[in-house]
Protein backbone atom coordinates (compact mmCIF):
# COMPACT_ATOMS: atom_id res chain seq x y z
CA UNK A 1 0.00 0.00 0.00
CA UNK A 2 2.68 2.60 1.16
CA UNK A 3 4.98 1.63 -1.66
CA UNK A 4 2.44 2.60 -4.31
CA UNK A 5 1.04 5.51 -2.74
CA UNK A 6 2.43 7.35 0.08
CA UNK A 7 6.45 6.33 -0.18
CA UNK A 8 6.22 6.56 -3.85
CA UNK A 9 5.50 10.52 -4.17
CA UNK A 10 8.44 12.24 -4.61
CA UNK A 11 7.27 15.94 -2.23
CA UNK A 12 6.68 12.98 0.46
CA UNK A 13 9.88 11.42 -0.16
CA UNK A 14 11.79 14.84 0.01
CA UNK A 15 9.54 15.61 3.17
CA UNK A 16 10.69 12.71 5.04
CA UNK A 17 14.42 13.05 3.67
CA UNK A 18 14.75 16.26 4.49
CA UNK A 19 13.54 16.50 8.25
CA UNK A 20 12.65 13.13 9.89
CA UNK A 21 15.03 9.95 10.57
CA UNK A 22 12.79 7.56 8.96
CA UNK A 23 12.38 4.33 10.19
CA UNK A 24 10.16 0.82 9.22
CA UNK A 25 9.31 -1.78 11.72
CA UNK A 26 6.94 -5.03 11.12
CA UNK A 27 4.26 -4.32 13.57
CA UNK A 28 4.14 -8.38 14.34
CA UNK A 29 7.31 -7.80 15.96
CA UNK A 30 6.43 -4.76 17.49
CA UNK A 31 3.50 -5.52 19.57
CA UNK A 32 4.30 -8.36 20.96
CA UNK A 33 8.38 -7.65 22.15
CA UNK A 34 8.68 -7.49 26.25
CA UNK A 35 11.86 -5.19 25.55
CA UNK A 36 13.30 -1.67 25.15
CA UNK A 37 12.22 -1.66 21.72
CA UNK A 38 9.05 -2.85 21.97
CA UNK A 39 8.30 -0.96 24.87
CA UNK A 40 8.97 2.44 23.81
CA UNK A 41 7.26 2.23 20.49
CA UNK A 42 3.66 0.78 22.41
CA UNK A 43 4.35 4.18 24.32
CA UNK A 44 4.16 5.73 21.44
CA UNK A 45 1.51 4.15 19.62
CA UNK A 46 -0.43 4.41 22.96
CA UNK A 47 -1.33 8.15 22.72
CA UNK A 48 -3.07 7.22 19.15
CA UNK A 49 -6.05 5.46 17.89
CA UNK A 50 -4.41 2.03 17.85
CA UNK A 51 -3.96 0.91 21.00
CA UNK A 52 -3.60 -2.52 20.39
CA UNK A 53 -6.30 -4.08 22.24
CA UNK A 54 -6.93 -7.36 22.80
CA UNK A 55 -3.32 -7.72 20.40
CA UNK A 56 -4.58 -6.04 17.53
CA UNK A 57 -2.61 -4.50 15.07
CA UNK A 58 -0.75 -1.02 15.89
CA UNK A 59 0.32 -0.85 11.72
CA UNK A 60 -0.04 2.85 10.42
CA UNK A 61 2.45 5.65 9.97
CA UNK A 62 3.60 7.08 12.95
CA UNK A 63 5.52 10.67 13.63
CA UNK A 64 7.00 11.30 17.12
CA UNK A 65 10.07 12.56 19.26
CA UNK A 66 13.16 11.17 20.46
CA UNK A 67 11.35 11.25 23.58
CA UNK A 68 8.53 9.33 22.59
CA UNK A 69 5.72 12.21 21.95
CA UNK A 70 3.22 11.20 19.43
CA UNK A 71 2.99 14.26 16.43
CA UNK A 72 0.80 12.53 14.58
CA UNK A 73 -0.64 8.90 13.30
CA UNK A 74 -2.27 8.02 9.84
CA UNK A 75 -3.18 4.89 8.04
CA UNK A 76 -4.66 6.53 4.59
CA UNK A 77 -4.47 5.15 1.21
CA UNK A 78 -5.24 8.62 -0.53
CA UNK A 79 -1.69 10.19 -1.34
CA UNK A 80 -3.16 14.21 -0.46
CA UNK A 81 -4.47 12.58 2.55
CA UNK A 82 -0.65 11.56 3.41
CA UNK A 83 1.60 14.09 2.39
CA UNK A 84 -0.66 16.76 4.88
CA UNK A 85 -0.35 14.23 7.43
CA UNK A 86 3.25 14.41 7.00
CA UNK A 87 3.23 18.21 6.74
CA UNK A 88 1.21 18.43 9.82
CA UNK A 89 3.63 16.55 11.97
CA UNK A 90 6.16 18.61 10.64
CA UNK A 91 4.11 21.63 11.86
CA UNK A 92 3.42 19.88 15.56
CA UNK A 93 7.03 19.17 15.85
CA UNK A 94 7.95 22.69 14.85
CA UNK A 95 5.79 24.04 17.57
CA UNK A 96 7.29 22.14 20.34
CA UNK A 97 9.97 24.12 22.23
CA UNK A 98 13.26 24.96 20.86
CA UNK A 99 14.67 23.24 24.12
CA UNK A 100 12.84 20.03 22.87
CA UNK A 101 13.80 20.20 19.37
CA UNK A 102 17.58 21.22 20.14
CA UNK A 103 20.24 18.64 19.41
CA UNK A 104 21.95 16.21 21.79
CA UNK A 105 19.72 17.93 24.43
CA UNK A 106 18.05 13.86 24.90
CA UNK A 107 20.12 11.11 25.74
CA UNK A 108 19.09 7.83 24.35
CA UNK A 109 21.80 5.28 25.92
CA UNK A 110 21.90 1.96 24.54
CA UNK A 111 19.41 -0.83 24.44
CA UNK A 112 19.57 -2.87 27.76
CA UNK A 113 16.70 -5.25 27.37
CA UNK A 114 16.09 -7.46 24.23
CA UNK A 115 13.37 -10.43 23.85
CA UNK A 116 14.57 -13.07 22.79
CA UNK A 117 11.57 -14.21 21.71
CA UNK A 118 11.09 -11.88 19.57
CA UNK A 119 14.57 -10.24 18.64
CA UNK A 120 15.60 -11.93 14.81
CA UNK A 121 19.44 -11.23 13.81
CA UNK A 122 21.12 -12.71 10.67
CA UNK A 123 22.80 -15.28 11.68
CA UNK A 124 26.60 -14.98 12.85
CA UNK A 125 29.39 -15.98 10.06
CA UNK A 126 26.17 -16.93 7.66
CA UNK A 127 24.42 -15.57 4.25
CA UNK A 128 21.83 -13.10 3.60
CA UNK A 129 20.11 -13.34 -0.11
CA UNK A 130 17.78 -11.06 -0.91
CA UNK A 131 14.76 -12.91 -2.76
CA UNK A 132 12.66 -10.79 -5.36
CA UNK A 133 9.79 -12.39 -6.63
CA UNK A 134 7.49 -11.20 -9.32
CA UNK A 135 4.62 -12.46 -11.73
CA UNK A 136 5.72 -13.16 -15.10
CA UNK A 137 3.78 -13.45 -18.65
CA UNK A 138 4.51 -15.38 -21.33
CA UNK A 139 5.68 -14.06 -24.92
CA UNK A 140 5.98 -15.82 -27.92
CA UNK A 141 9.61 -16.26 -27.34
CA UNK A 142 10.10 -15.72 -23.44
CA UNK A 143 8.81 -13.84 -20.62
CA UNK A 144 7.92 -10.13 -20.06
CA UNK A 145 6.46 -8.70 -16.21
CA UNK A 146 3.20 -9.96 -15.66
CA UNK A 147 -0.11 -8.03 -15.20
CA UNK A 148 -3.01 -8.64 -12.78
CA UNK A 149 -5.57 -6.93 -11.64
CA UNK A 150 -4.63 -6.90 -8.04
CA UNK A 151 -3.29 -3.54 -7.69
CA UNK A 152 0.78 -3.63 -7.09
CA UNK A 153 0.51 -7.30 -7.74
CA UNK A 154 2.79 -6.68 -11.05
CA UNK A 155 5.30 -5.45 -8.72
CA UNK A 156 8.75 -7.28 -7.29
CA UNK A 157 7.87 -8.42 -3.83
CA UNK A 158 10.70 -8.55 -1.41
CA UNK A 159 12.02 -11.08 1.19
CA UNK A 160 15.50 -12.54 2.41
CA UNK A 161 16.88 -15.71 3.00
CA UNK A 162 19.49 -16.65 5.74
CA UNK A 163 22.04 -19.45 5.60
CA UNK A 164 23.96 -20.76 8.67
CA UNK A 165 27.50 -20.63 8.96
CA UNK A 166 27.78 -24.52 8.61
CA UNK A 167 25.46 -24.30 5.51
CA UNK A 168 27.74 -21.55 4.10
CA UNK A 169 30.88 -23.55 4.50
CA UNK A 170 29.15 -26.70 2.74
CA UNK A 171 28.66 -24.92 0.19
CA UNK A 172 31.83 -23.43 -0.64
CA UNK A 173 34.23 -26.62 -0.46
CA UNK A 174 38.29 -25.61 -0.51
CA UNK A 175 39.50 -28.62 -2.32
CA UNK A 176 37.39 -28.80 -5.47
CA UNK A 177 37.75 -30.68 -9.19
CA UNK A 178 36.00 -29.82 -12.06
CA UNK A 179 32.91 -32.03 -12.28
CA UNK A 180 32.47 -32.53 -8.48
CA UNK A 181 28.79 -32.13 -7.21
CA UNK A 182 28.55 -30.58 -3.77
CA UNK A 183 25.87 -31.57 -1.53
CA UNK A 184 22.94 -28.84 -0.59
CA UNK A 185 22.25 -29.03 3.15
CA UNK A 186 18.73 -30.83 3.44
CA UNK A 187 17.87 -27.72 5.73
CA UNK A 188 18.78 -25.19 3.47
CA UNK A 189 16.70 -26.69 0.13
CA UNK A 190 13.70 -27.04 2.42
CA UNK A 191 13.96 -23.55 3.94
CA UNK A 192 14.35 -22.80 0.00
CA UNK A 193 11.28 -24.16 -1.33
CA UNK A 194 9.33 -23.92 1.98
CA UNK A 195 9.58 -20.18 2.73
CA UNK A 196 10.96 -18.85 -0.53
CA UNK A 197 9.03 -20.51 -3.50
CA UNK A 198 6.13 -18.75 -2.63
CA UNK A 199 3.88 -16.01 -4.19
CA UNK A 200 4.29 -13.03 -2.14
CA UNK A 201 3.17 -10.47 -4.52
CA UNK A 202 -0.18 -9.54 -3.10
CA UNK A 203 0.65 -10.01 0.52
CA UNK A 204 1.79 -12.35 3.34
CA UNK A 205 1.67 -15.65 1.91
CA UNK A 206 0.70 -19.03 3.59
CA UNK A 207 4.22 -21.31 4.45
CA UNK A 208 4.43 -24.34 2.72
CA UNK A 209 4.54 -27.31 5.40
CA UNK A 210 6.76 -29.82 5.13
CA UNK A 211 4.27 -32.13 3.96
CA UNK A 212 3.61 -30.27 0.74
CA UNK A 213 7.43 -30.15 -0.64
CA UNK A 214 6.34 -32.78 -3.05
CA UNK A 215 9.49 -32.62 -4.93
CA UNK A 216 12.31 -31.41 -4.15
CA UNK A 217 15.77 -31.76 -6.16
CA UNK A 218 18.92 -29.76 -5.83
CA UNK A 219 22.50 -30.00 -7.54
CA UNK A 220 25.41 -28.49 -7.33
CA UNK A 221 28.39 -28.94 -10.00
CA UNK A 222 31.62 -27.84 -9.84
CA UNK A 223 32.24 -25.98 -13.93
CA UNK A 224 35.32 -23.81 -13.15
CA UNK A 225 38.41 -23.93 -10.39
CA UNK A 226 40.98 -21.78 -10.46
CA UNK A 227 43.00 -19.94 -7.28
CA UNK A 228 41.02 -17.38 -6.68
CA UNK A 229 37.66 -18.48 -7.99
CA UNK A 230 35.03 -21.71 -7.76
CA UNK A 231 32.51 -21.19 -10.39
CA UNK A 232 29.26 -23.81 -9.65
CA UNK A 233 26.23 -24.23 -11.85
CA UNK A 234 23.26 -25.35 -9.74
CA UNK A 235 20.15 -26.65 -11.18
CA UNK A 236 16.72 -27.89 -9.85
CA UNK A 237 13.13 -28.44 -9.13
CA UNK A 238 10.57 -28.06 -6.93
CA UNK A 239 6.61 -29.30 -6.59
CA UNK A 240 4.96 -27.61 -4.03
CA UNK A 241 1.24 -28.06 -3.90
CA UNK A 242 -1.45 -28.25 -1.24
CA UNK A 243 -2.34 -32.17 -2.28
CA UNK A 244 -0.48 -35.16 -2.79
CA UNK A 245 -2.06 -34.80 -6.49
CA UNK A 246 -0.73 -31.36 -7.72
CA UNK A 247 -3.93 -31.63 -10.06
CA UNK A 248 -5.94 -31.55 -7.49
CA UNK A 249 -4.25 -29.35 -5.20
CA UNK A 250 -5.82 -25.73 -4.52
CA UNK A 251 -2.57 -24.05 -4.44
CA UNK A 252 0.70 -24.96 -5.88
CA UNK A 253 3.66 -23.86 -7.29
CA UNK A 254 5.89 -26.32 -9.98
CA UNK A 255 9.44 -24.87 -10.52
CA UNK A 256 12.54 -25.08 -11.92
CA UNK A 257 15.76 -23.45 -10.79
CA UNK A 258 18.62 -22.50 -12.62
CA UNK A 259 21.62 -20.84 -10.87
CA UNK A 260 25.64 -19.59 -10.87
CA UNK A 261 27.72 -19.47 -8.00
CA UNK A 262 31.39 -17.98 -7.15
CA UNK A 263 33.26 -18.09 -4.73
CA UNK A 264 37.10 -18.05 -3.43
CA UNK A 265 38.41 -21.05 -2.40
CA UNK A 266 40.72 -19.65 -0.14
CA UNK A 267 38.43 -17.45 1.46
CA UNK A 268 35.60 -19.23 0.89
CA UNK A 269 33.93 -15.68 0.67
CA UNK A 270 31.01 -15.81 -2.01
CA UNK A 271 31.17 -12.84 -5.13
CA UNK A 272 27.75 -14.07 -6.94
CA UNK A 273 24.83 -16.28 -5.74
CA UNK A 274 22.59 -15.78 -8.71
CA UNK A 275 19.41 -18.30 -9.14
CA UNK A 276 16.64 -18.11 -10.76
CA UNK A 277 13.21 -20.10 -10.30
CA UNK A 278 10.45 -20.21 -12.46
CA UNK A 279 7.30 -21.82 -13.12
CA UNK A 280 3.87 -21.78 -13.23
CA UNK A 281 2.23 -20.85 -9.48
CA UNK A 282 -1.61 -21.37 -8.69
CA UNK A 283 -4.09 -20.44 -5.99
CA UNK A 284 -3.66 -18.12 -3.39
CA UNK A 285 -3.87 -17.88 0.55
CA UNK A 286 -6.07 -16.10 2.97
CA UNK A 287 -4.15 -12.78 3.03
CA UNK A 288 -2.94 -13.33 -0.79
CA UNK A 289 -6.81 -12.73 -2.02
CA UNK A 290 -6.79 -11.35 -5.98
CA UNK A 291 -4.70 -14.37 -7.80
CA UNK A 292 -4.86 -14.73 -11.21
CA UNK A 293 -6.92 -17.05 -12.47
CA UNK A 294 -5.47 -20.67 -13.30
CA UNK A 295 -1.53 -21.76 -13.76
CA UNK A 296 0.80 -18.70 -14.26
CA UNK A 297 4.45 -17.91 -14.38
CA UNK A 298 5.91 -17.02 -11.02
CA UNK A 299 9.64 -15.80 -10.96
CA UNK A 300 12.38 -15.92 -7.80
CA UNK A 301 15.30 -13.79 -8.31
CA UNK A 302 17.98 -14.82 -5.39
CA UNK A 303 21.47 -12.71 -5.31
CA UNK A 304 24.04 -11.76 -2.36
CA UNK A 305 22.34 -8.93 -0.18
CA UNK A 306 24.48 -6.01 1.24
CA UNK A 307 24.84 -6.60 5.15
CA UNK A 308 25.80 -2.88 5.33
CA UNK A 309 22.67 -1.68 4.20
CA UNK A 310 19.71 -1.92 6.91
CA UNK A 311 16.95 -3.09 4.11
CA UNK A 312 19.20 -6.78 3.55
CA UNK A 313 18.70 -7.07 7.42
CA UNK A 314 15.45 -7.56 7.64
CA UNK A 315 14.58 -11.30 8.78
CA UNK A 316 13.05 -13.39 6.17
CA UNK A 317 9.07 -13.43 6.66
CA UNK A 318 8.76 -17.01 8.10
CA UNK A 319 11.80 -16.24 10.49
CA UNK A 320 8.44 -15.43 12.68
CA UNK A 321 9.05 -19.21 13.25
CA UNK A 322 11.51 -18.78 15.27
CA UNK A 323 13.95 -21.77 14.86
CA UNK A 324 11.54 -23.91 12.65
CA UNK A 325 12.78 -21.18 9.91
CA UNK A 326 16.18 -23.05 10.42
CA UNK A 327 15.25 -26.26 10.81
CA UNK A 328 13.10 -26.78 7.18
CA UNK A 329 13.50 -30.40 6.41
CA UNK A 330 11.95 -31.76 9.75
CA UNK B 1 26.95 -35.23 7.16
CA UNK B 2 23.52 -36.47 9.07
CA UNK B 3 21.60 -34.07 7.48
CA UNK B 4 23.15 -34.47 3.80
CA UNK B 5 22.66 -38.08 3.83
CA UNK B 6 18.77 -37.13 4.89
CA UNK B 7 18.52 -35.00 2.45
CA UNK B 8 20.01 -37.31 -0.57
CA UNK B 9 17.18 -40.03 0.71
CA UNK B 10 14.24 -37.27 0.98
CA UNK B 11 15.35 -35.76 -2.20
CA UNK B 12 15.10 -39.01 -4.11
CA UNK B 13 11.41 -39.20 -3.82
CA UNK B 14 9.72 -39.92 -7.76
CA UNK B 15 8.97 -36.28 -8.99
CA UNK B 16 5.83 -35.32 -10.82
CA UNK B 17 7.46 -32.18 -11.65
CA UNK B 18 6.29 -30.75 -14.91
CA UNK B 19 7.89 -27.20 -15.21
CA UNK B 20 10.39 -26.92 -18.44
CA UNK B 21 14.38 -27.33 -16.94
CA UNK B 22 16.07 -23.99 -17.17
CA UNK B 23 18.47 -23.21 -19.55
CA UNK B 24 21.76 -21.69 -17.82
CA UNK B 25 21.81 -19.06 -21.20
CA UNK B 26 18.31 -17.16 -19.82
CA UNK B 27 19.98 -16.77 -16.23
CA UNK B 28 20.66 -13.57 -16.67
CA UNK B 29 17.62 -12.08 -18.67
CA UNK B 30 15.61 -14.02 -16.20
CA UNK B 31 17.03 -12.33 -12.72
CA UNK B 32 17.13 -8.84 -14.85
CA UNK B 33 13.62 -9.17 -15.87
CA UNK B 34 12.25 -10.30 -11.87
CA UNK B 35 14.48 -8.51 -10.08
CA UNK B 36 13.09 -4.75 -8.88
CA UNK B 37 13.18 -1.87 -12.01
CA UNK B 38 14.67 1.62 -10.60
CA UNK B 39 10.98 3.12 -11.10
CA UNK B 40 9.20 0.89 -8.85
CA UNK B 41 11.54 1.27 -5.86
CA UNK B 42 10.73 4.78 -5.39
CA UNK B 43 10.52 4.00 -1.50
CA UNK B 44 14.30 3.16 -1.37
CA UNK B 45 14.71 6.05 -2.29
CA UNK B 46 14.63 7.30 1.71
CA UNK B 47 17.18 5.93 3.98
CA UNK B 48 15.20 4.04 6.17
CA UNK B 49 16.41 2.47 9.54
CA UNK B 50 15.13 -1.05 10.65
CA UNK B 51 15.41 -0.42 14.43
CA UNK B 52 13.18 2.53 16.12
CA UNK B 53 15.60 2.37 19.04
CA UNK B 54 18.28 3.08 16.65
CA UNK B 55 16.00 6.10 14.76
CA UNK B 56 15.62 7.30 18.66
CA UNK B 57 19.48 7.90 18.92
CA UNK B 58 20.15 9.15 15.63
CA UNK B 59 16.53 11.38 15.83
CA UNK B 60 18.47 12.69 19.24
CA UNK B 61 21.66 13.18 18.08
CA UNK B 62 19.86 15.41 14.68
CA UNK B 63 17.44 17.59 16.37
CA UNK B 64 15.06 15.49 14.70
CA UNK B 65 11.35 13.71 14.72
CA UNK B 66 11.12 10.17 13.84
CA UNK B 67 8.87 9.17 10.66
CA UNK B 68 7.79 5.65 11.41
CA UNK B 69 6.01 2.90 8.71
CA UNK B 70 4.59 0.35 10.68
CA UNK B 71 2.72 -3.19 8.73
CA UNK B 72 1.71 -6.22 9.54
CA UNK B 73 4.82 -7.73 7.40
CA UNK B 74 7.68 -5.70 7.28
CA UNK B 75 7.16 -2.83 4.67
CA UNK B 76 10.62 -3.41 3.23
CA UNK B 77 9.56 -7.17 2.58
CA UNK B 78 6.38 -8.72 1.27
CA UNK B 79 4.08 -6.12 1.87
Amino acid sequence: MGRESTFADAKIIQLINDNFIPVAADDWYQRRRDDDEGIFFRKVADQGPRKGQGGSTRQGIYAFTASGKLLGYRNHHDVDVMRRFVQDSLKAWEKLPAGERAKDVLNVGDVKKVDANYARTPPKGGLILNVTTRILDRTDDFFCHGTCKFPGGQRAAHDRLWLTADELQALTPRDVKVGQEIAMPAAATYRLARFHLLDNTRGEPPMWTRAQVRTANVALKVEAVNDSAVRVRLTGAFLLSTDADAKAAQRGYDVSLIGDIIYNPATRALTRFDVVALGDHWGAGPYTGGARPGRNPLGVALELANPERAADRVPPQAAREGGNYFRADR
Amino acid sequence: MRSVLLASLLLSVPTAHAAEPLKFEQLGKLHTLIKPQADEEKFMQIPWLTSVWDARQQAARAGKPILLWEMDGHPLSCV
